[in-house]
C-alpha cells in the first residue's frame, strides 16, 4: 500500500471509472477498426497499466482468457526496452513463455509519457487470424514444439516514436498468410493503445501527474482491499479437484490428469498443480502465464462485481510442478493451451461451488474450433479460402436453476457466435442445420444447458483441409451433486455419395475433404445439477413440449413418462403412476448399471442396442466411439469421477 | 381553421400534452397522470383538460411507449416463427454471448417466441439468391394449420439467405395468409433485407411480437381522434427520429419500440438549432437514469446496435441514446474497498430521496443537492416540500461520517462523483468517436438536468449549456416539431475499386423508388419529399463498415472513397490511404417534410433581472450568496452572473460561480461556462 496521503474521495473515484472509461474506449475502437474476424467477434482485451507494468484496469466486457495475462507480458516489454523508450513507441509480444496465452494473441503496448517521465502503458491484445506455421489459423494439433506452430514474437518495436517500422511489421506479417490483415490489425491496435494515452494525460492536465500515478496504486489497493476482506470473512481449508485432458497422441491411452489442491488461509489463496501430468506431445500444454490467468478467470466467476486489475492477483499464489501440462517452457507446444484452461476453470468452479453454494455450477462444455481452409472454385477466379469457426454449448446446471444454454465456451464468454450467412459468402459451404441438439444437456435436477448441432456441405473447391480442436470426447463434461454427465465432442463426416457417417473424434489435423462432403459437429450440454429423478415432473414435461428433451430419453434419464396428446397443439401429459414406478426401477439399479462390466457394455454399443449418452450417463463407460473397443485406463479414471461426483449423491 | 399543434409524450408517471397555436407559435402544456393499463385514456384526459377542438387540429404526433412496454414486459400476443429446417434456433441461440460475463447465475432472457412456437419448412436460397429447393407448399400448409389451430395472434417467416431472395418468404406469407387472412404477417426480406440471419430474425421476431398490440392501439387512438373531428393521420414517432403514419406501423411495429427515449433526443436537437448550434448534446437527467445523445452537423447520431433487450437486436435505425444509471434519485454508497460511489441504485420515485419524507435514510443527489442550497425545499409550486433536515442527516450518515467530511463537504463529494459518472457518459458517446466537446453546446432537461448541466459541461469544457423553457416537458416537444421519416437499406457488396458509378446510382435509385411509393401512400407530396443517401464502406478485411454521405448523383467511385478515408481518420484518427476500400451497403433517410410552424418569439431587452431573494448556496467548498429567480419572471434578455437559481415548476436551474446566464427569445436560458 502507498505511503503517501491518499487522493480525497472524489478525486479516486473519478480517476477509478475514468482508467476504466479509458480501457471502455479502447475496446470501442478495436471494434470498429479491425481486421481479424476473431478480434471483431470480440476476442480481443485492453489494459492500462502503471509505469512498473501492473494492470490498472482491464475492460470488464474482455474475454475471459486474457485475464491476469496483461501485467506479464508488458513487464516482459519493459524488461526488453527499458531505458530505450520514447514517446510515440509501440512495442509488440505474443510470447506465452513470458506470459502470453498463445501465439495467436499478439499484444500491442504503448509507453505512455508525461513530459519526459513515464507514467504508464496502454496495451490492446487480440487475436490475429494467422500467425503463420503449418497450418490456416496457426493451430496445429499435431504440433509438440513451438517451431511447426507460428512466429514467436518476443519483444519488438513496431514505432519509434511515432513512425511505423515496417521493417519489423513487415517481417512478422510476410511471415503470415494474410499479411495485408496483419499490417491493418497492427494499425488498429496502435490506435487504439493511443486512445487510452489521450485520456491519461487529460486526467494528468486536470489532477496532476502525481495524483494520477497515485490514482493508479490506489485503484490496485482498493481491488486488494476487497477481494481479501471477502476471502478472510471464509473460512480457512483446503479443496481439491481433478480434471482430464482426453489423451496424450504420444503416449497410450488414458486421460491426462490436471489436479489442483486450493488453500485458502486468512486472506491468501494458494493453488498447487502438485500431481498433475507432465508436459505432452501434442500442442494441449499450457505455460505458467496462462495457468494463473485459468485460476484467476475462475476465481473472478466467484466475484463477478469487482474490478479488475493486479490487486485481485496479490492475494493468489500458484504452483506447479516443473514441466507439467500446466507449466510448459520454450520450446513445448501450447497453442492448445485452452484445454488445460478450460480444465483448470471448471475444477476452479467445482472447488469455489463448495465455499459459494449460492454460486454453485456444474461443466461446461468444452470449447471446440474448427479450421479449414482450400482453394474456393465457386467463382472464376480461384481463391483461397480459411475457415474459422467455434459454436457454444451448454453450461453447468446450477443451484435452483437448470444451465446456460448454448453460451460460449467459457474460457471467453464474451466471444460472438459467427453468423453462417457471413460463412457461405466468404467460404464455398453451405450450412445445412445450426439448432439446439435435444438431449445434449447433462441430466440433473437441474440439468445442464442444452449444446447445439451444425452440419455444413462443402461445396465447390479443391486441395482442401480441416483441423478441429476440441477435447472432452473421453474426460466428458461431468454433473455435480448427483448430476450426470451430457455426451461426448466430437466431428462426423459423410462423404460425397455415402450414406454412412464416419467419426472423427475430438482432434485431428489436416485431414483431407472433397467438394459434396457434409460433416457435422455436435457440442455438449452442461453437466446435470442434482440427482435427476429429483427432478419435478413439471420441467421435464416443458422441456419435451419445448423439444430440449425427447420423450424417451425422459424416460432413460429421469424415470418421467410422458405421453403425447396432441402434438399439434404442444400437448403431452406425464404419466404419474408409472413415472413414479420407472424412477424406483431406476434408483434401485443405478449404481449398479454404473458398475457393469466395460466389456459388457461396449458389447451393447457395438450392436447398437446403446448409444454414447446411454454409455456415459447410465454406465459410466468411455469407449472409442468409432469402434466401440472400450478404454480401460480412461474407464477407470471416469469412473472415479462419475462415482465421487455423481453416486455419492444419491440417496 | 385547422391552426393547432398538438404533441403528446407518454411518459411513466406524466403524459404531458403539448399544444401548439401555429398562427403565434405560442405553446401550452397540460400535464395529466398516465393510465399504464391503457394509455390512450390519459391522452384523452389531456385533450379534454387543454380544452382541444380536434377539428381545429392540424397535425397530431405521439410518441408511444405501447411497443416499449410490450417488449420490456413481454405482454405480448402469442407469436409464432417459420423457419428454414434446421434453422428454427437462430434467434435463440443468437450470438452466444452475454451482457454480464461474469456473473455465471445471470442469463439472457429467452427469445420472445419460445421453441415450441418456432415451425420449420423446407426450402433453400444459397448466398447468391439462387432458390434451390422451392418453397415445400404442402410442408407450409401444414404449418400454417397447425398454427392456426394454436390459435397465434402474429406470425414472423424467417428464412435462411432471403436478404437476397425473398420469394419463398413471399410465399409463405400468402400460405399463411389463405389460412389466417386476419393475422400480421412479417417476412424478414421485407421487414430487414440485411445479411446476418440472427439480426434479421431478431428484428423480425421482435415486430411480429409487438405488431398486434400496437397497431391494435395505434387504430383505437386513431378512431377516437377521428370521432373527436381530427381529419388528417395521426403520426407516430419512431425509433429513427421521424415520425410515421398508421399505414406504415402496420407493417413497421416495432419501429416504434424507441419511440419514447428518440423523443427527448430529438427535442435538444431541435432547441440546439434554435439557438444556433449545429452541433450539440442532450442531457435529459431524470429520476433513475440520464439518457445522453449526440447532434452532429445538425443530424442526430444514428445507430443499428439496438436493442430492448440484451441479445435480441432491433436493427431498424435508431438515435443513438446512452443510458447510465444516474439520476436524482441515485443513491450515495461506501463500497467494501472504501470508495465513494453513486447509483445505479436509486430511491426511485418512492420512497425517493431521504428529503421527501417517505422513510429513505440513504443520500441521494437530490438531498445533496438540498444541502449544498442548489434545490430549494419547496417544489412544483408548493406542491412538494423537501425537509432540509432529512437530507442533511442521510448526507451525513451516508457520506460524512464514513469519510470523515464536514457536512457540506460530503454533499460537493456526492454530487461531484454523480457528474463525473455523466461526464464520462459523454465522454463515450463524444470523445471517443472522434467529436471534440467544446465544438458542442449542452442541452440540459428533464427534471434533474437544469441543476448538474453547467457542472457537467464545466467538466467537459463545454462552452454552452442551453437550458429549454420547460425543461420537465421538453420531450414531448419532440414530437411537435418533426418530418415523416422512413429508412431503407440494401445489401452492396463490392470491392469499390472495381465498382461502377451507375451500379451504385442504380441500387440508390432502387431504394428512392421504395421510398417515394411508401411517402405517397402516405399522402406526402412530391414536392415535400427530401433523401438523404449514405453508403456504408469499410477497408477490405474490416469487419465494420462505416456509413459516408452520398450525393443526390453518384457520378464518380473516387469521391465515395475519399469520403471514406476522411470520415475513418476523423471517427479512428487514421486512414490508410494506399489500402482497398469495399462497399458493404447502401442505405437511404427518406424524409417527407411536415409543413414548418415557428415558435413563438419575445422581444429581447437586455435586462439586469430583479432578486426575489438570496441564499447561501454551496460551490467549491464554500458558501456562496446566490440569487434567487424565479423563471416565470425572467423576461428575453435577462442577464446575470452566477452564483445565481432560477426556480420553477418542474426544474430547478444552477448557474455556478464564474458563469453568465441570459435568455433568448425563445425563453431558453444560455449559460456561457468559462474554463
Amino acid at each position: 500500500m502507498s505511503d503517501t496521503k491518499a487522493l480525497d474521495p472524489v478525486t479516486f473515484e473519478v480517476l477509478k471509472n475514468s482508467f476504466i472509461t479509458s480501457v471502455d474506449q479502447m475496446a470501442e475502437q478495436m471494434l470498429r477498426t479491425c481486421y481479424s474476424f476473431v478480434i471483431y467477434n470480440r476476442d480481443f482485451s485492453n489494459a492500462l497499466h502503471d509505469a512498473e507494468g501492473n494492470s490498472v484496469a482491464q475492460g470488464n466486457d474482455d474475454i475471459a482468457v486474457h485475464v491476469g495475462t496483461l501485467h506479464f507480458t508488458c513487464k516482459d516489454v519493459i524488461r526488453v526496452f527499458k531505458g530505450d523508450m520514447m514517446p510515440g513507441d509501440v512495442y509488440a509480444i505474443n510470447d506465452p513463455y513470458a506470459g502470453g496465452t498463445h501465439f495467436s494473441d499478439v499484444r500491442l503496448v504503448r509507453p505512455i509519457f508525461d513530459e519526459d517521465e513515464l507514467i504508464g502503458f496502454s496495451q490492446s491484445n487480440g487475436h490475429w487470424s494467422d500467425l503463420g506455421g503449418s497450418v490456416p489459423g496457426s493451430f496445429d494439433v499435431t504440433a509438440k514444439e513451438m517451431f511447426r506452430e507460428a512466429v514467436r514474437i518476443t519483444p519488438v518495436r513496431l514505432f519509434r516514436a511515432g513512425d511505423f517500422c515496417s521493417d519489423v511489421a513487415n517481417l512478422i506479417a510476410n511471415n503470415t498468410r494474410d499479411p495485408a490483415s496483419i499490417i491493418g490489425d497492427i494499425h488498429s491496435q496502435a490506435q487504439a493503445t493511443q486512445v487510452a494515452e489521450r485520456e491519461i494525460l487529460r486526467l494528468v492536465r486536470k489532477y496532476g501527474r502525481e495524483q494520477v500515478k497515485q490514482g493508479m496504486n490506489e485503484v490496485q489497493d482498493y481491488v486488494e482491499r476487497a477481494v481479501r476482506q471477502r476471502i478472510a470473512a471464509l473460512p480457512d481449508g483446503t479443496w481439491e479437484s481433478v480434471d482430464y485432458i482426453d489423451r496424450d497422441p504420444s503416449g497410450g491411452e488414458g486421460m491426462i490428469p490436471i489436479h489442483i489442491k486450493m488453500t485458502i488461509k486468512g486472506d491468501q489463496i494458494h493453488y498447487d498443480f502438485e500431481g498433475s501430468h507432465p508436459t505432452i506431445g501434442s500442442m494441449y500444454n499450457s505455460a505458467p502465464g496462462a495457468t494463473f490467468s485459468a485460476v484467476v478467470a475462475g476465481m473472478k466467476t466467484f466475484f463477478p462485481d469487482l474490478p479488475l486489475n493486479s490487486g485481485f492477483y496479490r492475494m493468489i499464489s500458484v504452483e506447479a510442478p516443473e514441466n507439467s501440462v500446466v507449466s510448459a517452457q520454450w520450446p513445448v507446444a501450447v497453442t492448445g493451451f485452452l484445454m488445460p484452461f478450460e480444465k483448470i476453470m471448471n475444477s476452479v468452479f467445482e472447488m469455489w461451488s463448495d465455499i459459494m453454494p449460492e454460486r454453485a455450477i456444474a461443466c461446461a462444455f468444452n470449447l471446440e474450433y474448427l479450421l479449414a481452409g482450400g482453394t474456393d472454385k465457386r467463382r472464376e477466379e480461384d481463391a483461397t479460402f480459411m475457415f474459422y469457426e467455434w459454436l457454444p454449448g451448454g453450461w453447468g446446471g446450477r443451484r435452483g436453476k437448470d444451465g446456460s444454454d448454448v453460451t460460449t465456451a467459457c474460457f471467453g464468454t464474451g466471444l460472438m457466435s459467427q453468423p453462417n450467412e457471413g460463412n457461405e459468402r466468404v467460404n464455398p459451404t453451405r450450412t445445412l442445420e445450426f439448432q439446439i441438439k435435444q438431449d445434449s444437456a447433462g441430466p440433473g435436477k437441474w440439468r445442464g444447458g442444452a449444446g447445439v448441432q451444425k452440419s455444413s456441405l462443402l461445396l465447390e473447391s479443391e486441395k482442401s483441409v480441416m483441423s478441429y480442436v476440441c477435447d472432452r470426447e473421453r474426460a466428458v463434461v461431468w454433473g455435480v451433486d448427483g448430476g450426470l454427465p451430457s455426451m461426448p465432442h466430437g466431428l462426423t463426416i459423410k462423404r460425397a455419395g455415402s450414406d454412412t457417417s464416419e467419426w472423427l473424434g475430438s482432434v485431428f489435423s489436416d485431414f483431407p475433404m472433397y467438394s459434396g462432403d457434409e460433416f457435422a459437429r455436435p457440442t455438449a450440454g452442461g453437466g446435470g445439477f442434482g440427482d435427476p429423478m429429483e427432478r419435478s415432473t413439471d420441467a421435464v414435461l416443458t422441456d419435451v413440449i419445448d423439444e430440449y428433451v425427447s420423450i424417451e430419453r425422459a424416460a432413460l434419464d429421469y424415470g418421467v413418462v410422458v405421453k403425447e396428446v396432441d402434438a399439434d397443439l404442444c400437448e403431452y401429459e406425464v404419466d404419474e403412476a408409472e413415472t413414479e414406478k420407472l424412477r424406483a426401477h431406476i434408483r434401485e439399479n443405478r449404481v449398479a448399471w454404473a458398475r457393469t462390466d466395460p466389456e459388457e457394455v461396449a458389447e451393447m454399443y457395438r450392436k447398437g442396442e446403446i448409444n454414447s449418452m446411454d454409455a456415459v450417463r447410465r454406465y459410466a463407460v468411455i469407449l472409442d466411439w468409432e469402434t466401440g473397443e472400450p478404454l480401460p485406463k480412461t474407464i477407470a479414471q471416469f469412473r472415479e469421477s462419475f462415482e465421487r461426483r455423481s453416486v455419492a449423491h444419491w440417496s | 381553421m385547422k391552426n393547432t399543434r398538438v404533441a403528446v409524450d407518454v411518459g411513466g408517471t406524466f403524459t404531458d400534452v403539448v399544444i401548439m397555436d401555429e398562427t403565434t407559435g405560442a405553446i401550452r402544456i397540460e400535464k395529466t397522470s398516465s393510465t399504464p393499463d391503457d394509455p390512450m385514456v390519459a391522452i384523452l384526459n389531456g385533450i379534454d383538460q387543454g380544452n382541444i377542438d380536434l377539428s381545429d387540429v392540424s397535425m397530431f404526433s405521439h410518441g408511444t411507449t405501447v411497443a416499449t412496454n410490450a417488449l420490456i414486459t413481454r405482454n405480448l400476443a402469442r407469436t409464432a416463427m417459420v423457419c428454414t429446417e434446421g434453422f428454427r434456433d437462430v434467434v435463440e441461440i443468437r450470438r452466444a454471448n452475454k451482457e454480464d460475463l461474469w456473473d455465471t447465475y445471470k442469463d439472457v432472457a429467452k427469445p420472445y417466441v419460445p421453441r415450441r412456437d418456432r415451425l420449420v419448412v423446407k426450402e433453400c436460397v444459397d448466398a447468391n439468391g439462387t432458390v434451390l429447393e422451392a418453397l415445400d407448399e404442402e410442408g407450409a400448409r401444414r404449418v400454417a394449420n397447425v398454427l392456426k389451430k394454436r390459435g397465434v395472434a402474429s406470425v414472423a417467416v424467417c428464412f435462411m439467405n432471403s436478404y437476397t431472395n425473398g420469394a419463398n418468404e413471399q410465399r409463405m406469407r400468402d400460405i399463411l395468409l389463405e389460412v389466417m387472412p386476419d393475422i400480421p404477417v412479417s417476412i424478414s426480406s421485407q421487414v430487414l433485407p440485411e445479411i446476418f440471419e440472427h439480426e434479421r430474425f431478431s428484428t423480425t421476431m421482435a415486430n411480429a411480437a409487438v405488431s398486434p398490440s400496437v397497431v391494435d392501439y395505434v387504430e383505437r387512438l386513431e378512431g377516437k381522434l377521428a370521432d373527436g373531428g381530427y381529419e388528417r393521420d395521426l403520426l407516430l414517432l419512431h425509433t429513427g427520429g421521424g415520425v410515421m403514419t398508421p399505414a406504415s406501423v402496420k407493417d413497421f411495429a416495432a419501429r416504434l419500440a424507441g419511440s419514447g427515449i428518440a423523443a427527448g433526443a430529438i427535442a435538444s436537437r431541435f432547441i440546439g438549432n434554435l439557438c444556433g448550434f449545429d452541433n450539440s448534446i442532450g442531457f435529459d437527467m431524470g429520476g433513475t437514469s440520464t439518457d445522453v445523445s449526440l447532434v452532429y452537423e445538425g443530424k442526430s447520431r444514428v445507430t443499428k446496435d439496438w436493442y430492448i433487450e440484451y441479445g435480441y437486436p432491433i436493427r431498424f435505425p435508431s438515435i443513438e441514446v446512452l443510458t447510465i444509471g444516474a439520476g436524482g434519485g441515485s443513491l450515495a454508497w461506501k463500497d467494501e474497498g472504501g470508495s465513494l460511489r453513486n447509483g445505479p441504485q436509486s430511491a426511485g420515485a418512492f420512497p425517493g430521496p431521504a428529503c421527501y419524507k417517505n422513510g429513505n435514510e440513504v443520500a441521494t443527489n437530490t438531498d445533496a443537492n438540498v444541502v449544498l442550497g442548489r434545490l430549494g425545499t419547496s417544489l412544483a409550486g408548493g406542491k412538494i416540500t423537501l425537509d432540509p433536515a432529512l437530507a442533511e442527516a442521510s448526507v451525513r450518515e451516508t457520506v460524512a461520517e464514513p469519510f470523515g467530511m464536514e457536512l457540506h463537504e460530503a454533499a460537493e463529494a456526492i454530487v461531484a462523483v454523480a457528474n463525473a459518472n455523466m461526464a464520462n457518459a459523454v465522454r463515450l458517446l463524444s470523445i471517443s468517436r472522434g467529436y471534440d466537446p467544446r465544438d458542442f453546446a449542452l442541452v440540459a432537461f428533464g427534471g434533474a438536468g437544469a441543476l448538474h448541466g453547467a457542472a457537467i459541461a464545466k467538466e467537459l469544457s463545454i462552452p454552452t449549456v442551453i437550458i429549454p423553457p420547460n425543461p420537465g416537458v421538453t420531450s414531448a416537444l419532440g414530437c411537435l416539431l418533426v418530418d415523416i421519416q422512413h429508412d431503407f437499406s440494401d445489401s452492396f457488396m463490392a470491392a469499390a475499386a472495381d465498382t461502377k458509378p451507375e451500379d451504385v446510382e442504380a441500387a440508390f435509385e432502387r431504394l428512392e423508388a421504395m421510398a417515394a411509393e411508401r411517402l405517397k401512400h402516405e399522402g406526402v407530396a412530391p414536392k415535400d419529399i427530401v433523401m438523404q443517401r449514405t453508403v456504408e464502406m469499410m477497408y477490405q478485411g474490416q469487419w465494420r463498415a462505416l456509413a459516408v454521405s452520398a450525393p443526390s448523383k453518384v457520378t464518380d467511385i473516387e469521391s465515395l472513397i475519399d469520403g471514406f478515408h476522411k470520415e475513418h481518420h476523423r471517427e479512428f484518427n487514421f486512414r490508410r490511404d494506399d489500402a482497398p476500400v469495399s462497399i458493404f451497403r447502401v442505405g437511404l433517410t427518406a424524409t417527407g417534410m411536415v409543413p414548418k410552424a415557428e415558435l413563438q418569439t419575445h422581444e429581447v431587452k437586455k435586462n439586469t433581472p430583479t432578486i426575489e431573494t438570496t441564499r447561501d448556496v454551496w460551490f467549491d467548498g464554500k458558501a456562496h450568496t446566490a440569487m434567487i429567480f424565479e423563471r416565470d419572471n425572467l423576461s428575453a434578455g435577462a442577464t446575470f452572473d452566477g452564483p445565481a437559481i432560477v426556480e420553477q415548476f418542474d426544474s430547478t436551474t444552477v448557474i455556478p460561480p464564474n458563469t453568465t446566464a441570459e435568455v433568448d427569445k425563445y425563453m431558453n436560458i444560455l449559460i456561457r461556462v468559462q474554463e
